[in-house]
């Protein structure tokens, strides 16, 4: 698929319209539409989508959402949540198109253990670079394609083989954390 | 690139800021020919401290996050709690919320601006800005008794209204800034040589910023017409008319240079007293929080099954908060913050690049972390082997002389 060039769309889809497009085009992909409240009147000023592809989605996701607009990266949230790694990817759409146009847009992903690698995106969106290491050597996801492989926040003398975000045996022992009084 | 490349890295740094950063600059003479970031030298473990502390709890802890945008940090972090746990907030709290993210953004610009003088060899603009700073620490203290992390918001709302009396030293306030932040607004519009110390320094084209996701007024001195306040409005934002302050439309281009980053900032400064003046007059009538009971609060968010997302408008950029709750455990379980710099940090080795070494002060300050955070740097001449080590004063100086050459006898 044809790249979308470094710009902005100049003008927003409503976020209906652009559910309407995600689930025509990604068949079996759940796509929540969350309204956010402000102002006086207390009504919907703005709205965040939250999509949950399989792994094998995920490209084509990120694919669908580069034919609507640059997706404006913020960041990867994630979690160790048993056999899988949860990874989000937060995005914003139409970040520059109109007062109130603005959709967030999460990329919700499980990777398994057994298998822990995703595609990177850095190729894209050379800004996720941070994100990506970061997830790398916190919860130990391998981002195929990131040419940076280094240590990003943890020291430079730190123990690769542990991360310290898995709830798992490769995560913090007891005795590496030192509790507050 | 010549044989002969010097190594420069700056660093370690300053331990109060989320946002540590360790340059290695690659010179030829004193030409920047390359540069890598290595963030993370004082990482705290913060968002794991989280997992062990209720949403009430992190609410002090997200406060510590940063010393300046502290209210920020915590308005995200509470705009994603309430996000999670699906949380009205009153409208005189959104209110009061916007009045101190705007003081936080005058105290933040205003800092930022007298620091920025200073690396050139400004001193008595800085020595301004740090006196003016000191206006809005006052009504910050006034209204919540604190000058740094104010401890005033909480989940659903905040914990002090605005009485008439803090309405009072807060009008006083902006009447005292459109009188005495001209001094800053004539450095932008009138001094040739901070004109020429910043002019096309550190550019980051409109391209690079999209492609490096940078924010807040590092985004918009490149030209990028982005705010959230404006294309998201949160809180109070949504009656407020707020348009994003972008050099093209007051000077016909954005060149995307530290001089654009200081005009946005300089600019912005104006707009934001203009939005306190309407939170002030428009203030709505009522409650301040969802829920006085903090048990009856907490309760309910160990009730709460989601995740959450804050994201808001920072004076650096936007600062996001993602957090999970799990229905029957009262500690968050998992937290995710992502400050400013984060961001604004991935696009520093482009704007580096072609630059002269005295430049480089001045452009790690232009996207607003601490200038303070260089506390020394090591030159290496990679031909003979010779090093040098440069404190922090001696780069400083380079940046100040540079300064002096420009300067008429």
């Amino acid at each position: 698929m044809m790249r979308r060039n470094p710009d902005y769309a100049s003008e927003a889809l409503s976020s209906e319209d652009v559910v309407s497009r995600l689930r025509a085009r990604l068949e079996n992909v759940a796509v929540e539409r969350r309204e956010r409240f402000g102002g006086r009147e207390n009504s919907v000023q703005y709205v965040d989508l939250w999509i949950r592809p399989e792994r094998s989605q995920f490209l084509r996701v990120v694919d669908e959402l580069f034919a609507i607009d640059f997706p404006h990266f913020h960041v990867i949230s994630g979690d160790d949540v048993g056999e899988n790694i949860l990874l989000n990817y937060h995005f914003s759409l139409f970040r520059v198109a109109a007062r109130g146009g603005r959709v967030g847009v999460s990329v919700c992903v499980l990777v398994p253990k057994s298998d822990l690698k995703i595609p990177s995106l850095y190729d894209r969106i050379p800004g996720i670079e941070y994100s990506e290491r970061e997830m790398r050597e916190m919860l130990g996801v391998e981002f195929e394609g990131l040419p940076m492989k280094g240590f990003i926040f943890l020291p430079e003398d730190w123990d690769e083989n542990v991360k310290p975000w898995r709830r798992d045996e490769e995560g913090l022992s007891p005795d590496m954390i030192r509790d507050l009084s | 690139m010549s044989a002969k490349t010097y190594t420069v890295p700056i660093g370690p740094v300053h331990v109060g800021l989320k946002e540590p950063i360790t340059a290695w600059l690659d010179l030829d003479g004193e030409r920047i020919v390359g540069a890598r970031v290595r963030p993370g030298a004082i990482h705290r473990g913060i968002e794991r401290m989280g997992q062990e502390r209720n949403p009430i709890q992190v609410i002090y802890l997200a406060e510590r996050i940063c010393g300046i945008c502290s209210f920020s940090h915590i308005t995200a972090f509470l705009r994603a709690v309430e996000d999670a746990a699906q949380i009205r907030v009153p409208a005189r709290a959104q209110y009061i919320r916007s009045l101190v993210l705007e003081l936080e953004r005058v105290h933040s610009h205003i800092l930022w601006a007298g620091v920025a003088c200073y690396s050139i060899g400004f001193d008595s603009a800085f020595q301004l800005g740090m006196l003016m700073r000191e206006r809005v620490m006052d009504v910050l203290e006034t209204y919540t008794g604190n000058r740094v992390n104010y401890g005033v918001g909480t989940v659903g709302g905040v914990r002090w209204d605005i009485t008439p009396e803090v309405d009072t030293v807060v009008r006083d306030m902006i009447r005292y800034y459109r009188n005495e932040f001209s001094a800053f607004y004539d450095i932008v519009t009138q001094d040739p040589v901070a004109k020429a110390r910043m002019r096309n320094v550190g550019v980051l084209s409109y391209e690079d910023a999209i492609r490096h996701c940078a924010l807040g007024p590092t985004a918009r001195a490149s030209g990028v017409r982005c705010d959230l306040r404006w294309s998201a409005p949160y809180e109070a934002y949504g009656d407020l008319d707020v348009k994003p302050v972008v050099p093209q439309d007051y000077v016909g281009e954005a060149r995307g240079d530290v001089f654009d980053r200081f005009l946005v900032r300089v600019l912005e400064v104006y707009q934001s007293l203009d939005i306190m003046e309407k939170v002030l007059d428009g203030l709505p009538e009522g409650d301040i929080v969802f829920e006085k009971s903090v048990v009856k609060v907490l309760s309910l968010l160990k009730k709460a099954e989601g995740t959450g997302w804050g994201i808001i408008e920072a004076p650096r950029g936007d600062d996001s908060h993602v957090v999970h709750l799990t229905s029957g455990n009262e500690n968050l379980t998992w937290w995710k913050v992502r400050a400013p710099t984060y961001a604004n940090a991935v696009s520093w080795p482009i704007m580096f690049i072609g630059n002269d070494l005295a430049d480089a002060p001045l452009i790690i300050n232009s996207i607003d972390p601490c200038i303070s955070c260089m506390e020394r740097m090591l030159v290496t001449d990679a031909g003979s082997g010779n090093e040098q080590i440069l404190t922090r004063e001696q780069l400083l100086n380079m940046s100040r002389e540079k300064t002096r050459r420009m300067m008429p006898a």
